[in-house]
């Protein structure tokens, strides 16, 4: 069990994190099923959100007391019983309720992990570990989200973390038993190491958070935030793709990030320049996704690998150096993970106000682009004027929703000569959705790459001199 | 590798990339992926109908029309359309807008010769109207040069756009039962009105 305790416990971290974003692609789903608002629907993912900013430094202090492998055991317990919840809420309420409960077991989870994977590979390579399994989990959590959705069921993506999250349960409890250290310890066991003398946590003087680096974290969260959740939405309700395609289209990012650790080893940049270049790239890729060219697919594919070599960058370095060497190391853990996820809180809290708002104001445009398309095409006027019928009761019932034309056109009966015309007005309006929808992502995703521009600013701020 | 490519490498390759997918995006049209503008409503555009006989003239009447009357109100026509498709109430100045424009568009047509002599429209207006059948055929018989010595196109248009009253006929949008029985209404005493002054006249 030992053996395999390590891989499990990155795995639950990465589950713990994907959770952060894994149920973007389901909403429209969930929205349906659970019969609720846009507005509640957005707290499945704000709740998680900010339960995990605000309990991971607590949940650490919690943990720094040596209990580390107990508490992230009950941690990952709660996690898994939590997820289960989700699963079988009948009701809005009850899933943001079990959201939260997911987020109190995940902060515990996370933090505990990050002990009990230092226990077993040592602090620097725990600490890499820990970082990237909590980036492939935020990279991948969209993609993965959509699939489940697309081949199962929104319930599914909760359903699937259960058995692993179980399987950490005693994997958590046997690193425990096979090495019992004192956190706060300054030495580096290794799982072959055994147990060595260590000074007790009250002797060892409490680092201060690293602010630099956290702040970082946050504002490019933030920015994540806008290119992983504004462009699922975009590709499954702007652009009206299913979310198995968005899902297999958000995929790019998280292999651009695998490919920007390759990238750095063989232009070996300082930390610094590796951080900024990441930042700019997150930047690029983000306006990048603002100015599609068309809704083709394939214009997203550079933007996100900008983005994704940019999340590759920079995420798991800052996390290591926010985290390494620091003491107590759990704590330090707690105010990263508080960070990103503070930051997730902020992009969704300043761009889900902008996107509605421009989704909004977005309907003037459409409607008189729809308006123009139909007045000047080559249909007999009674086929015109049962189009206009048709669409007039899917405009109005669609308010700050992108709205299906199809069966709208469905209902609309015209003579065989007529159906070429009539398909191509469908074709052209549904073009003329896609554009509004676009053009009403464009300045969230601005937004975002304003973060991301922002945390590369903290990183090009000069340091303060320490004056002795 | 030396320090000062190690410094530079990674930003220069960076912004290469970022340069290059924002350029390709741009020359490709990036940014301007937007939904149509409407033109101008006070521009001349082509105005067709796939429509023959009353049903095209009615058409391109009420397209030019409202194009005339949203570039009055200073609004475009598709906004107009918009407006008066989606508001219970029209405004005076809509509705005095729109009659204008009918009024417009019936000279324009005049004007460019598109409007169809009134002999042209005859059997298709028998077909619709419920008249006696010995009248229908009397009428039938007539040859086109009377018909349209008696009748022109243009003054039994506009003498129908007098005779409706368009605030009611915007009400009706959703019932065309209900306009086409305010236009045949306002068509059958335009043309009576019409004849009658012609009458008047020989005599």
């Amino acid at each position: 069990m030992h053996r395999a305790a390590g891989p499990l416990l990155a795995v639950t971290v990465a589950l713990v994190l994907a959770d952060s974003a894994v149920v973007t692609l389901a909403l429209p789903d969930i929205l349906r099923e659970l019969d609720t608002s846009v507005g509640q629907v957005a707290w499945v993912l704000i709740s998680f959100n900010l339960v995990l900013a605000l309990g991971a430094v607590p949940a650490a202090r919690l943990l720094a007391r040596g209990r580390a492998a107990g508490g992230s055991a009950v941690g990952i317990a709660l996690f898994a019983g939590a997820s289960a919840w989700c699963a079988v809420a009948g009701s809005i309420d009850v899933l943001i309720a079990a959201r939260c409960l997911q987020a109190v077991g995940g902060a515990l989870a996370v933090v505990g992990c990050l002990e009990l994977l230092v226990r077993s590979y040592g602090e620097r390579r725990g600490v890499a570990v820990w970082a990237t399994a909590g980036v492939v989990g935020t990279a991948t959590g969209p993609f993965a989200g959509g699939l489940m959705t697309e081949l199962i069921s929104w319930q599914s993506i909760f359903v699937v973390q259960v058995p692993f999250a179980l399987l950490a349960v005693p994997a958590a409890l046997a690193v425990r038993a096979v090495v019992p250290v004192v956190v706060g310890a300054e030495q580096e066991p290794g799982p072959e190491s055994g147990p060595a003398p260590r000074p007790a946590p009250d002797e060892v003087a409490p680092d201060r958070p690293d602010v630099r680096p956290n702040i970082t974290l946050a504002l490019l969260s933030a920015a994540l935030t806008a290119a992983l959740f504004l462009l699922v939405l975009l590709l499954v309700e702007g652009w009206s793709r299913s979310p198995g395609i968005a899902a297999l289209t958000v995929s790019v990012v998280p292999i651009a990030a695998i490919a920007a650790g390759p990238l750095a080893r063989l232009l070996q940049p300082s930390e610094q320049v590796e951080v900024a270049v990441g930042c700019f790239l997150i930047a690029g890729g983000l306006v990048g996704l603002a100015i599609p060219p068309s809704s083709d697919l394939a214009w997203t594919i550079a933007p996100q690998g900008l983005v994704g070599l940019g999340l590759g960058l920079t995420v798991d370095r800052l996390t290591a150096r926010a985290v390494q060497l620091r003491r107590p190391r759990a704590e330090h853990a707690g105010w990263t993970i508080g960070a990103r996820h503070v930051g997730v809180v902020v992009g969704l809290a300043v761009l889900t106000p902008v996107f509605t708002a421009d989704l909004q104001d977005a309907q003037v445009p459409a409607q008189e682009a729809i308006t123009a398309l139909v007045l000047d095409a080559p249909l007999q006027p009674e086929d015109k004027v049962a189009v206009a019928q048709a669409l007039g009761g899917a405009l109005a019932g669609e308010q700050g929703q992108v709205p299906d034309l199809g069966p709208a056109f469905a209902r609309v009966v015209v003579e065989p000569a007529e159906r070429p015309a009539l398909d191509r007005l469908e074709r052209d309006l549904d073009d003329q959705l896609e554009r509004a929808a676009t053009r009403a992502f464009r300045d969230s995703f601005l937004a975002g790459a304003g973060f991301a521009l922002l945390a590369l600013l903290v990183v090009l701020v000069p340091r303060r001199r320490r004056t002795t | 590798m030396t320090g000062l490519v190690r410094v530079v490498a990674l930003p220069v390759v960076s912004l290469v990339l970022v340069v290059g997918v924002l350029a390709v995006q741009l020359l490709n049209g990036g940014g301007t992926y937007e939904p149509l503008r409407p033109p101008d409503a006070c521009a001349e555009r082509p105005v067709t109908s796939r429509a023959d006989g009353i049903d095209g003239l009615a058409e391109r009447l009420v397209l030019l029309a409202v194009a005339d009357a949203a570039c009055t109100l200073g609004v475009s026509r598709e906004a107009l359309t918009l407006e008066l498709a989606q508001r219970a109430e029209v405004s005076d100045s809509e509705v005095a807008a729109l009659r204008d424009g009918l009024l417009a568009a019936v000279r324009q047509m005049t004007d460019d010769g598109s409007l169809p002599p009134a002999s042209a429209l005859v059997d298709e207006a028998l077909d619709q109207a419920e008249l006696n059948g010995v009248l229908e055929f009397a009428i039938r018989a007539l040859p086109d040069s009377l018909i349209d010595s008696a009748l022109t196109t243009d003054d039994v248009l506009i003498r129908t756009i007098e005779q409706l009253d368009v605030r009611s006929l915007l009400a009706d949008l959703d019932s065309p039962a209900e306009l086409d029985r305010q236009v045949e209404a306002a068509i059958t005493e335009a043309v009576k009105d019409a004849l009658l002054d012609r009458l008047r006249n020989l005599l």
